[in-house]
């Protein structure tokens, strides 16, 4: 038994090992790509090391050329206003879905439920219509009402939580004369913050990440990361250096959060699953 | 009040499709303008251009003395003409760069008025039809840019997009050290001392021609290439002639069959490039001999060569004679429309007009102007090329217009699933494994499949050629 259990062991670690070099192999030449100097990345290997770790030209100019400053606050606008919305929502429509029993509860959790199964493009071209028609083409808050919708995966999360709070607590502070929205907000919510952690962080990610919908919408100085990042790729030609260093310097805030903030991740996935 | 209307009508004339001195009735898709008249009266109007031409807006990517990537902005010629612009008419010009179509394609569909003026490569006739404001009719055209507007988007009575510039096209890019090193001053004038120039090329280490088969995009000119060797610009629509177009017989089989066997015999690189940057930059560092592609790619490669080098060593010449003779394309370049729902179309209309007439920022982006009244400036790249057709060694085809014959085709190789991504040159192409040179079966197998294809869906659609 102990000698399986070494053995276990060991092939864990091999399977583990093998599983850190698959995902970081794709990081180290992006790595080296940031520091090499154009005609370094032009004339050696994708697996060489630059020749200096201490040329910050490409992050430079990654920086003002394609003013990925302005980029990341207007990233960090839309997220912040976005996400606060849509966690608010979530809680929200999750409280009384999970709470209460009334008419129609199956068909709206049913309705949630069928919108995983559309695909975003799809509804694109009637979604840009409306939002253009309301005026709000090229402005942050043309994505931030795109991004601030409740979804069924946000839901399943709080509905973990929710099963772990006692009714007790509602009918208690119900009894009290609290009125409903009292104990949404002065109980109930309190007590959700990690799953809304769990929502921020994976909902963050996406956002941060979504490439497609700021694309479509956001123009010139209102731009986000990835699509400030978008503008170095020309029709033919492109200075892959130079967009190495710009994708580090994405990687790094949402690595951050994400270092931060994993446990909670983890948490609320695995909760998700068990509801 | 009458003097004023009358200087309207006349500046009105005078924008019509080219300013050419003859005077010129304004077209049915004038009407509508109002009667704004120079560009004294449109004095702070601004249009929104948008463009896939970065370069010409932000500068040429270049590599700096310690091999850094930078923008030349002295090379952002179009936002120079814009500024020049607004300083002679008060119009001002807000550019706006975006990497393809599929940007600007949500705006259209929205009728949005704020694009004014726009460039745009891959636009589908009906798109052209369905967004851009008739930008003169075919006749008016004909008279400013001659035969040249025949190959500009046009319904057959309308323009759609002018296009201001004309360049020679589709030939041999090359780094003039590496061919040297082979032994050779030139581009070879025939197939046969081509081949042996690209033996020698890859007998002293180095890849012949860059091909950058990764992409799909770079096999278009291989459709060019086959005018060559049917010394017949018209050659695409001519597979409706036959049913067997992949054969080597028929001058497109003919053609891929001759940039396969190059495959075979490994004049192009191994190495899969994963961006066309790469690929220019094997040119520019003489890792590679020449490209066969469209002139816009030499300034391209010419900004890339390494510090220290002199750029002209990068040239341009036609491609050998591959049995008809010498060929080099001459085509419309550079596509200038205005948005059928902008709300600035005079103002639109007079920067093409602006752009139209400036022979020296149309050589700098690389084209000969080539309207009426213009003289034009032949830009450097074109020294070789213009010599040799001008002594006659050179025949200048010019590009076709899209008609009946060529969408006919176009919709055969569409139905049998040949046409997205040049499947019909890249399916062949890739068919002979480069690992056994010598066994050309599957590449067979693939001609007989094509063949059967395009013979089967050609009856089934009913097209025939019309002539």
């Amino acid at each position: 038994m102990a000698r399986e259990t070494k053995l276990f062991k060991i092939v864990r670690y091999i399977f583990l090992t093998l599983s850190c070099i698959f995902v970081l192999v794709p990081l180290v030449p992006l790595v080296f790509m940031a520091f090499k100097t154009g005609a370094e990345y032009s004339s050696t290997g994708v697996l060489e090391a630059p020749k200096s770790w201490l040329n910050f030209y490409n992050f430079a100019y990654a920086i003002r050329v394609g003013h990925l400053g302005k980029a990341l606050v207007n990233t960090v606008i839309i997220l912040g206003i976005s996400l606060t919305i849509q966690i608010l929502f979530t809680t929200m429509v999750s409280y009384v879905l999970h709470r209460f029993d009334f008419r129609g509860k199956k068909l709206i959790m049913t309705l949630f439920t069928l919108t995983m199964f559309i695909p975003v493009v799809t509804t694109q071209t009637v979604v840009f219509q409306i939002i253009y028609k309301m005026g709000l083409v090229s402005t942050r808050l043309s994505v931030i009402l795109l991004y601030s919708g409740v979804g069924i995966v946000g839901i399943y999360i709080m509905f973990n939580i929710l099963s772990s709070i006692p009714k007790d607590l509602d009918e208690a502070a119900l009894l009290d004369g609290a009125s409903y929205f009292s104990i949404y907000g002065k109980i109930v919510l309190p007590l959700m913050k990690p799953a809304c952690t769990t929502l921020l962080i994976l909902n963050g990610i996406g956002t941060y990440n979504d490439f497609y919908i700021p694309n479509l919408y956001l123009r010139k100085d209102v731009q986000t990361f990835t699509v400030a990042l978008y503008k170095f790729f020309g029709n033919t030609a492109t200075p892959f250096e130079i967009v190495a260093a710009a994708i580090l310097l994405g990687i790094i805030p949402i690595g951050i959060v994400f270092l931060f903030l994993q446990k909670y991740i983890y948490y609320g996935l695995a909760g998700a699953v068990k509801s | 009040m009458a003097a004023l209307g009358l200087a309207a009508v006349m500046s009105l004339t005078a924008v019509a499709c080219g300013e050419t001195g003859e005077e010129k009735k304004p077209d049915s898709s004038q009407k509508d303008q109002t009667s704004q008249a120079d560009g004294k009266d449109l004095a702070g109007t601004t249009i929104r251009v948008y463009t896939h031409t970065g370069n010409r807006v932000l500068g040429e990517e270049k590599k700096d003395d310690d091999g850094n990537t930078y923008r030349d902005e002295s090379s952002a010629y179009l936002a120079q003409l814009a500024e020049k612009f607004t300083d002679e008419t008060g119009i001002k010009v807000e550019l706006n760069v975006v990497t393809n179509e599929d940007e600007i394609r949500p705006l259209f569909q929205v009728e949005d008025p704020t694009v004014d003026v726009f460039t745009c490569p891959n636009w589908s006739l009906e798109e052209w039809a369905q967004y851009t404001e008739p930008y003169c009719t075919l006749d008016e055209g004909r008279e400013v840019y001659g035969e040249y507007a025949d190959a500009m988007p046009n319904d057959g009575k309308n323009i759609f997009s002018i296009m201001p510039g004309r360049a020679y096209n589709q030939a041999v890019v090359y780094n003039e050290e590496v061919i040297k090193a082979a032994g050779y001053d030139e581009i070879p004038g025939t197939l046969d001392e081509f081949n042996k120039m690209c033996e020698k090329i890859k007998g002293n280490g180095v890849t012949p021609i860059s091909l950058h088969r990764v992409e799909n995009w770079p096999l278009a000119t291989v459709q060019d290439f086959a005018g060559y060797v049917a010394g017949d610009a018209n050659v695409f629509a001519e597979c409706l002639k036959t049913e067997n177009p992949f054969s080597e017989e028929a001058p497109f089989g003919k053609t891929i069959k001759m940039y396969t066997e190059w495959k075979a015999k490994g004049y192009f690189e191994p190495e899969v490039y994963t961006d066309f940057g790469v690929a220019m930059d094997s040119v520019a560092y003489g890792k590679s001999g020449m490209m066969l592609f469209g002139s816009w790619v030499v300034p391209q490669i010419q900004g890339r060569v390494p510090k220290g080098t002199d750029p002209s060593i990068i040239k341009f010449a036609p491609a050998p004679d591959f049995g008809a003779g010498r060929y080099v394309l001459a085509a419309p370049a550079d596509n200038w429309a205005i948005s059928k729902f902008s709300e600035n179309k005079e103002a639109a209309r007079q920067f093409i007009e602006y752009i139209a007439d400036d022979a020296q920022f149309i050589a700098d982006s690389g084209f000969i102007a080539n309207k009426k009244g213009v003289t034009p400036i032949v830009p450097e790249l074109y020294s070789i090329i213009d010599k040799q057709v001008e002594d006659g060694t050179c025949t200048a085809l010019l590009s076709p217009a899209t008609d009946d014959n060529t969408i006919a085709n176009q919709d055969i190789l569409t139905e049998a699933g040949l046409w997205a991504d040049y499947k019909y040159v890249g399916l062949l192409f890739d068919a002979l494994d480069v690992t056994k040179p010598d066994d050309w079966s599957a590449y067979d197998k693939q001609v007989e499949t094509q063949n059967k294809a395009y013979a089967e869906y050609k009856e089934e659609l009913g097209l025939e050629w019309k002539e």
